[in-house]
């Protein structure tokens, strides 16, 4: 092996200039802080983008500072010098900490610091030759006093034409601070402004209160908040919550207002930080939506949901009910109107129910949470394709869900136009109009009242145009006369229905693959068969009748029993969800684990679950990264993914018998059914990973 | 007024270095909460070098600087080093504006002074302050919500805050960024002297702490 070529300038810090004013203190000894510039690799290749990074040794009491430096002092800065193509981008930084001078808050660093830095080489870079990177980094350092200090850097590599090979001291260092550099957020943020307060609202759904012991958000900027002010925070079923002193810049929450949030999570061995990157949007509305907001959005958003595909056939159907029956008495439109409306707000209601129901028990749900089941998307699909079927003049139900016809004005008709609604609804589910969002948005986030009171706005808007018709007379005579027009036109809304029975046989395979598609689409073709055989079976009677009933029944609970046993009964279905996510993970089982390890292969095993912080960060940080992948393909490691954000027994027992409580865990088996495994680390990075597999 | 003036004798009474505030209802409130830009400016009295009782209200109807200061903070010297806070001083004085530089600095911490060691420096630097006050309790500077020095304040004619925070836009303890730097104060004196509201009214205050107990 070649000895390393890396050549550390260690650099004498400098204290700027200027003579002692009269009535100077004693000066500190200085250099408070020593420098160096790391390298991750030995080398460096045309192209290529590595990192280097700014090490500050901070003497024990003295501290540097962060981006934001808080409400006093001034970030670590450095002036490149690069050779010509060379480009370096910004300091990446860990999160800080917090130090708290009076009625300031500062926010830096203590002790060490590495703050990494990408270096792009140009493509053109010849191998064989060196290069130095130079350049002068100046920072303030600070105890009660503070002192400014400079030094210059630089670092030489060689440039080589192979793969560089990694910097035995740099690599871990900047590995291991790299790993600390928050990451984007993965749930949306949004903060309301009071004249007093600034309330952040982080959407982190499943947070498990219990886990986490501390929460702190770094502003990025000074002025949206008090620097120093305490941090009152939460953790419900919305996510966490975090109110602070408003701070004295008034254009600061204008716009967004971004920064560090740090959760402090309780782990087994003790506690780890995990620092998120957020980007928390001003609420609708300078003070958030009030509930009344959200009402009438909800009710413009029903409205709109009249116009969409899977809804505009439903109300024109029942318009052109009217057009025919204009004549009919007017207390029976009324009450048909109003029939249709109960309907759909008893559906609402039931939907609303469900969600309110389902929150209360933990899950994280939002409207058309049921289509995230399979099997409701392929029932969906079949009410949808009957009602098509139907428009088409293919199966004549007719009287019972148009609501139309004779029916009418009789009495029995009334049930028929409250399960219209009920009807509307359900094909409403899929659709979600403009408005809709942020009222349903606000509905998740409120207590049940006012989320129910959302919901019925919404359904109140769904069902408004028709019963408007109904209870408006005049309106009526806005109608076209009747014609064979309406028979062209129904026919002609079949279409909108067939489009989104295709999409829902999409949103199918997206679920549950090929074999899903294949359940839902032959269900289809039993529903268009047992459709024929209901008419064909009207033009006969008494027994012939009977014996057709009972087959479309049969037919009817095939087309619906396919797809349920195949995607209920199947656990292939999840299987096939699990492999889709992060690509390359198959779900954990424990005779999985062993059949893989009689076969003599290595595995990975990440017993995670949905509510824990520590494991998502680990996931985007070192599981999923291109190196960690390489790695287990480089061994052919087989990876498992242990879920346990449902308490699994068989899982639990995994975590058991290693002495856990809790995720996260990994595990790594070498080759070899007697092997023990490796535990890694809680907390870890890609090079953690890469070590222990390159190990095996 | 007669409140103030009983303020002002009983502080008279006293020794040292001790601050009062009107009515001694405001107590020391965390940071920047405490005042607010276009709000009147709250009213202090605090020791001059010169032994002298001084309070804002003494200068109502005229335009008022707060400039808190260290003198070892880098920050600091950066501005004084490099004359630009002569400059401004000599610039705002000779218009009828008063300068107050207020030294918060608690007694063992770096900038406390004595007041013989404030007009040295006055001296030596030459400064040239309307006065220079010495608040080692910290109580007005926390009433104010000074972090920094330098931090700097304008105070217009009707006892309206109108500026609060930095210097300038160059946050770095550099000297040479003193040139090319967009003075805020400068901007504010400008503005309040010619009717017009201060366009950059609120800025972060850059330098060291303030050394409060």
């Amino acid at each position: 092996m070649r000895a390393p070529a890396v050549r550390l300038i260690l650099a004498a810090a400098l204290v700027a200039a200027g003579a002692p004013a009269a009535l100077a203190l004693p000066a500190p000894a200085s250099p408070l802080v020593a420098v160096e510039l790391l390298a991750e690799t030995q080398s460096i290749a045309a192209g290529r983008t590595f990192w280097v990074a700014l090490r500050q040794a901070i003497t024990p009491g003295w501290h540097t500072y962060w981006m934001n430096p808080g409400d006093s002092g001034e970030p670590p800065r450095i002036e490149w010098t690069l050779p010509a193509g060379f480009t370096a981008g910004e300091i990446q930084w860990p999160p800080p900490e917090r130090i708290a001078a009076g009625p300031a808050m500062s926010y830096g660093y203590s002790r060490e610091v590495v703050l990494p830095i990408a270096v792009t080489a140009p493509p053109g870079l010849a191998p064989g030759g060196r290069v130095t990177l130079r350049g002068r980094a100046s920072w303030i350092v600070c105890e009660k006093t503070c002192v400014p200090e400079e030094a210059p850097i630089a670092l030489t590599l060689p440039v080589t034409a192979t793969m560089p090979a990694l910097d035995p001291r740099g690599a871990p260092l900047i590995a291991a601070a790299r790993r600390t550099v928050p990451a984007p957020s993965p749930w949306p943020a949004s903060f309301v402004a009071t004249p007093e307060h600034v309330t952040f609202a982080i959407a982190a759904r499943g947070l498990d209160a219990q886990r986490v012991s501390e929460a702190w958000f770094y502003p990025a900027r000074w002025g949206a908040i008090e620097h120093a002010a305490p941090q009152r925070w939460r953790i419900d079923d919305a996510g966490l919550t975090l109110e602070v002193a408003r701070g004295p810049l008034p254009e600061a929450v204008a716009g967004p207002v971004e920064g560090v949030l740090v959760v402090s999570e309780r782990l087994d061995g003790g506690v780890a930080r995990q620092a998120f990157a957020v980007r928390a949007e001003p609420h609708a509305g300078s003070g958030g939506l009030s509930l009344l907001q959200a009402a009438a959005l909800a009710l413009a958003g029903g409205l709109v949901l009249n116009l969409m595909p899977c809804v505009l056939p439903v109300l024109s159907v029942k318009a052109l009910g009217l057009v025919r029956h204009a004549s009919g008495r007017r207390a029976a439109l009324r009450a048909h109107g109003l029939a249709y409306t109960a309907g759909v707000l008893a559906s609402f209601t039931l939907v609303a129910g469900t969600l309110i129901g389902l929150r209360a028990g933990g899950q994280q749900l939002g409207w058309g949470f049921q289509l995230q089941s399979p099997l409701f998307v392929t029932l969906l699909a079949y009410v949808l394709f009957v009602m098509a079927l139907s428009l088409s003049g293919a199966v004549v139900v007719g009287a019972r869900w148009t609501g139309a016809g004779q029916a009418l004005a009789a009495r029995a008709g009334y049930a028929g136009s409250f399960f219209t609604g009920a009807l509307a609804t359900v094909a409403a589910t899929p659709c979600t109009a403009p408005f809709m969002s942020a009222a349903v948005g606000y509905a998740a986030t409120q207590p049940w009242t006012s989320a129910l009171l959302v919901f019925e706005a919404l359904g109140l808007g769904l069902a408004l145009p028709y019963l408007l018709l109904t209870l408006v007379p005049a309106w009526q005579r806005l109608l076209p006369a009747p014609g064979s027009w309406m028979v062209r036109l129904e026919q002609l809304l079949a279409f909108p229905l067939y489009a989104s029975v295709a999409w829902l046989v999409w949103v199918v395979s997206q679920q549950a693959g090929s074999a899903g598609v294949a359940a839902a689409v032959a269900g289809l073709v039993l529903i268009a068969f047992a459709g024929w055989v209901y008419q064909v079976s009207r033009a006969a009677g008494g027994r012939w009748r009977r014996v057709a009933t009972a087959g479309v029944v049969a037919l009817g609970v095939a087309a619906i029993g396919a797809p349920a046993l195949d995607l209920l009964v199947d656990t292939r279905a999840a299987a096939r969800v699990a492999r889709a996510d992060g690509g390359a993970w198959e779900p954990f089982s424990p005779q999985r684990l062993a059949e893989l390890r009689a076969a003599g292969r290595p595995v990975f095993v990440n017993v995670t679950a949905a509510w824990c912080l520590t494991c998502l960060v680990n996931e985007r940080v070192a599981l999923r990264s291109a190196a960690v992948t390489d790695a287990f393909a480089r061994k052919g490691v087989v990876r498992l993914k242990a879920d346990w954000t449902t308490r699994d027994p068989a899982i639990t027992h995994v975590l058991g018998s290693f002495g856990r409580n809790g995720v996260p865990l990994y595990l790594l088996y070498p080759p070899g059914a007697a092997a023990e495994p490796t535990v890694l680390p809680q907390i870890l990075s890609e090079s953690v990973v890469v070590d222990a597999t390159e190990k095996i | 007024m007669s409140k103030l003036r009983l303020t002002r004798r009983t502080f008279l009474a006293g020794t040292g270095a001790a601050v009062l505030v009107r009515g001694g209802l405001l107590a020391p409130t965390p940071a920047a909460a405490a005042v607010k830009v276009g709000a009147p400016a709250p009213a202090f009295t605090a020791t001059a070098t010169t032994g002298k009782g001084v309070s804002l209200a003494d200068y109502r109807g005229q335009v008022v600087v707060l400039e808190w200061t260290n003198h070892d903070c880098p920050y600091v010297r950066k501005h004084y080093e490099s004359g630009n806070m002569q400059a401004l001083q000599k610039e705002a004085t000779g218009q009828g504006v008063t300068w107050l530089t207020i030294i918060s600095s608690s007694p063992g911490t770096q900038g406390h002074v004595s007041p013989r060691q404030a007009d040295e420096l006055t001296t030596t630097r030459q400064a040239s302050p309307s006065a220079v006050l010495l608040d080692p309790t910290g109580v007005v500077g926390q009433m104010y919500g000074a972090t920094n020095t330098p931090h700097m304040y304008v105070i217009d004619k009707a006892g309206m805050l109108v500026y609060a925070g930095a210097i300038d836009d160059k946050p770095t303890a550099r000297r040479s960024d003193v040139q090319g730097a967009q003075n805020y104060v400068r901007a504010a004196l400008q503005a309040v002297a010619a009717n017009q509201p201060v366009k950059t009214p609120i800025t972060r205050a850059y330098g060291c702490t303030v050394k409060y107990p």
